[in-house]
């Protein structure tokens, strides 16, 4: 079960991470156009439409890559006071009230959109001429789908978490806050904090309040 | 379980109980009830910790269906799944939300670019001689970095790892060098480029560079406030920080500049001697030079402002045609400097339409005949000013001109004065420091001005600025991570090992950084989707309309509104992230505003700097944890609270101080935007 689990977060995680590569492609895009336009004095009419795109793009495959690493914002003044068995059943309850409609819902919607914009083979509305947008609304069906998927492992794990006790384990991923790696960034050790703590000891109105 | 949990839980099953009983029965029940019961259990539902993104999805679809189905049963599905998907569209194509993704992968590459600790460092013995030495060094680390970055988070962690050891290590109170660090941290997300303001621009239909323009002041009326308190403190209870003895004063002199400063105490002195002279042993005449011409960069930044104050100041007053002037500055500017980077040229380059894309041809068309003309006069006076300053604005012919006013020779002035009274105090220590300055502290600063700048004054819109700013970012990366590689690559094949090793280094940084901005950027725009959902739902339910109504029936004065609803911000600040405020509770707030005749933008001004005391509120604030987690095992959580209070006391006279003189947010957009 557990392998199940992980294999479909490495899925979520392999295409979160192939599309995040868009934003280094948006920066040199963007970077190149404005070059284009003032150094060389030759704009792109499409290059606006494939920005966008690839914007809109990024942030939706990237759904389900952020929820296979628990990254969307959630309101966790009370969760984290909560026992893992407490969150579990919250998070399973809501899990099936909210999250499987309104995706099921999502993908529903985006399919038949998609399918509206295939149908008419729709092109760009900011541009004339500009490029073909049904591709670009095809990705909502896509990753709303892939976000389901992420979001039925989800429901798993609580029901293992209520089982067990506590949370199975997810794989690891880079951090935004590394405290190791950023201690290695500023060549900070464990010690030199350590020999800090003296001077917070020694001049006693550091630590505990007196 | 503990006893917070049970008083957390009991509160929320009150509020849901409290909504079921204030509901009339379900028979007198009309849309408008459960627009509101909607709102009280998206209340609960975030709080009950579920991702928000999904909670406002779901909750807006169900909603939503029930408002189509009371108007027509049979094609109330069709017209929900209609809307959902509109509105997720509207977020995947709104050409404002873009710059998110880029001002934030831009944060991830400067933060791993790893100058964080020379930055502290110069900073730090630049600062010696002040009172609270390390701590204003801390804030102004805090600030450039975090506007450089904006993300909270890591500028505490790493703040606390270099300077919080530093600042105890120099007998500072606890409680003070805590204080410094967090508040400091989160000084980034208000001061420009920041990401808050290009959600609050998107959620009120704001202009992102009016926010910009508008954070200015406020942002450094802050980081000023801050470094205010922390020296008048130092002056005050010398015992809380004491001043740095000698030893962590002294700038130790790299050889050459030590054989120099034989040469003479004062080091433009010296190596003017040193330059013109015989020359000095042990040192070479071109390093020499290089250094003379270092020691000059403060001279030449001082005329290139006089030169740019002269051309603001006596500009013809009949600007009209802007585009038309501004075309043939830039086309001078191209021609006349060559030398101007690859960077600048984003800079450089202008065109006042710069903002709506791509620019309209007939502009260009129109404004081409002008700008020959206006280039033929002025391209000699150009050519000079064009090497100096940035900005071309003054392609207009000399004839023209204005005569000087009177304000510009004092500004003239006051520039030689200070040039004459630094250099006759350039001794070798502070031209050490200078020179750590400028590896560390003005590369970072000429990013984000160059960023900020371009956007401010209209030469590229955010997202152009965001993407150039983050080929900066990764460029920054790449030169630190090169020269730190050189230092300790060994002297055979010096330069393809240390190409080698950047390049390597600079692959992971890109790679994590990439990772890391689609995570962040998909947690806000889901968000983002889910919220349009939800206000689309809540708009449709009249929920809004009833709000409306209830506030307006308050017959509030527009101060007395504008109190209430930051102090409701404030109170949301406590459990909720940023993100969620505005994203969320901003459309509620918004309509309101044209009733009571505030200005969105000044109401967004208002709600970043509100936005600060959520990250220093205890017993929630993110920022004390983030220290908490990297300080010496003695230094308790609550000293860390302790610490931050006085500084979220001085965010809350900022607030009032912005509202009493609006002027201070709302100057510069208002010259700059007329």
């Amino acid at each position: 079960m557990q392998n199940m689990l992980l294999f479909v977060d490495k899925v979520s995680t392999w295409i979160g991470q192939a599309f995040s590569w868009l934003i280094v492609s948006l920066t040199v895009l963007i970077s190149w156009e404005v070059f284009s336009r003032y150094a060389l004095d030759h704009p792109h009419a499409w290059a606006f439409d494939v920005m966008i795109m690839m914007y809109g793009t990024l942030f939706m495959m990237a759904g389900a890559y952020t929820l296979s690493k628990n990254g969307h914002v959630r309101g966790d003044v009370l969760y984290g006071f909560f026992p893992p068995r407490l969150q579990a059943g919250l998070d399973l309850a809501l899990y099936l009230l909210f999250f499987i409609p309104g995706v099921v819902a999502f993908v529903w919607a985006g399919y038949i959109y998609a399918a509206e914009s295939w149908a008419i083979r729709e092109g760009s509305n900011i541009t004339a001429d500009g490029p073909p947008y049904y591709p670009f609304k095809t990705v909502i069906p896509i990753a709303g789908a892939f976000l389901l998927l992420q979001g039925i492992v989800e429901i798993i794990r609580c029901v293992m978490c209520l089982r067990a006790g506590d949370w199975p384990s997810r794989e690891e991923d880079v951090q935004e806050v590394d405290v190791d790696k950023l201690k290695k960034m500023v060549h900070v050790k464990d010690s030199d904090i350590a020999a800090a703590d003296k001077y917070v000891v020694t001049h006693g109105h550091g630590g505990e309040s007196k | 379980m503990r006893k917070e949990v049970w008083f957390g839980l009991s509160i929320m099953a009150a509020v849901v109980i409290m909504l079921f009983v204030l509901m009339p029965a379900p028979s007198a029940m009309t849309n408008g009830h459960l627009g509101l019961l909607m709102l009280g259990l998206i209340v609960v539902g975030i709080m009950l910790g579920f991702p928000t993104a999904f909670t406002l999805m779901g909750m807006g679809v169900f909603f939503g269906w029930l408002a189509y189905y009371s108007v027509d049963p049979k094609i109330a599905t069709r017209q929900i799944l209609d809307l959902m998907v509109q509105r997720a569209y509207s977020v995947m194509s709104n050409d404002v939300l873009i710059a998110i993704p880029l001002f934030v992968f831009m944060g991830y590459l400067v933060e791993r670019a790893a100058l964080i600790d020379r930055l502290f460092k110069s900073l730090h013995l630049a600062t010696a001689r002040v009172p609270g030495a390390l701590a204003v060094a801390t804030i102004v680390t805090c600030a450039i970095f975090a506007t450089a970055t904006g993300i909270v988070g890591a500028v505490v962690t790493l703040m606390g790892l270099l300077a919080f050891p530093a600042m105890l290590k120099a007998g500072y109170n606890t409680k003070v060098a805590a204080g410094a660090i967090t508040a400091g941290g989160c000084l980034g997300i208000l001061i420009p480029p920041s990401v808050l303001l290009i959600v609050y621009g998107a959620v009120a239909g704001v202009s992102v560079v009016k926010l910009y323009a508008g954070a200015f002041g406020p942002g450094f009326m802050l980081a000023a406030l801050y470094i205010g308190y922390v020296i008048v403190l130092a002056k005050l209870r010398p015992d809380l920080m004491p001043p740095l003895p000698a030893s962590e004063r002294s700038v130790a002199l790299p050889p050459t500049l030590q054989r120099l400063a034989t040469k003479g105490s004062n080091a433009f002195a010296g190596l003017w001697r040193a330059t013109t002279g015989t020359g000095t042993a042990g040192v070479q005449k071109g390093s020499v030079l290089g250094q003379f011409l270092v020691t000059l960069i403060p001279a030449l930044f001082v005329v290139a402002v006089l030169g740019v104050t002269w051309q603001f100041a006596t500009a013809p007053a009949a600007l009209i045609d802007t585009a038309g002037l501004v075309e043939a500055g830039a086309k001078n500017t191209a021609e006349a400097s060559e030398e101007l980077s690859s960077a600048s040229t984003a800079l450089g380059d202008s065109d006042s339409s710069g903002l709506q894309e791509p620019p309209s041809e007939t502009a260009k068309d129109a404004a081409a005949p002008v700008a020959t003309d206006a280039a033929k006069p002025a391209a000699a006076e150009l050519a000079k000013a064009a090497v100096a300053e940035k900005t071309p604005i003054a392609a207009a012919p000399e004839a023209e001109r204005l005569p000087v006013p009177t304000w510009f020779w004092i500004v003239f002035g006051a520039g030689v004065v200070f040039l004459v009274v630094l250099y006759r105090y350039w001794s070798w220590e502070r031209f050490e420091v200078f020179k750590m300055l400028l590896s560390s502290f003005f590369p970072l600063a000429i990013l984000i001005l160059m960023v900020l700048g371009s956007i401010v004054f209209g030469l590229a819109t955010p997202t152009e600025a965001a993407a150039v700013g983050a080929l900066g970012g990764g460029l920054l990366a790449a030169g630190y991570r090169f020269t730190a590689h050189w230092r300790t690559a060994s002297p055979k094949d010096k330069v393809s090992s240390t190409v080698r090793t950047t390049a390597k280094e600079l692959g992971g940084i890109v790679k994590e950084s990439a990772f890391l901005t689609a995570k962040t950027s998909a947690m806000v725009c889901w968000l983002f989707v889910g919220s349009s959902i939800f206000s689309a739902s809540f708009a449709l339910l009249g929920g809004q309309e009833i709000i409306n109504h209830w506030v307006l029936s308050m017959d509030l004065t527009p101060v007395q509104f504008m109190i209430l609803a930051q102090v409701i911000i404030f109170l949301l600040g406590w459990p909720l992230e940023w993100t969620e405020i505005i994203v969320i509770f901003m459309p509620i707030f918004i309509p309101l505003l044209p009733h009571f005749n505030i200005d969105p933008l000044f109401f967004g001004l208002l709600v970043a700097l509100n936005l600060q005391t959520a990250f220093l509120s205890p017993p929630v604030a993110m920022a004390a944890f983030y220290l908490k987690g990297v300080s010496p095992k003695h230094v308790t959580l609550n000293a860390i609270f302790a610490g931050m209070l006085p500084f979220m006391g001085i965010q809350i006279i900022a607030l009032i101080l912005l509202y009493v003189f609006p002027a201070i947010g709302m100057w510069l957009p208002q010259t700059l935007y007329k």
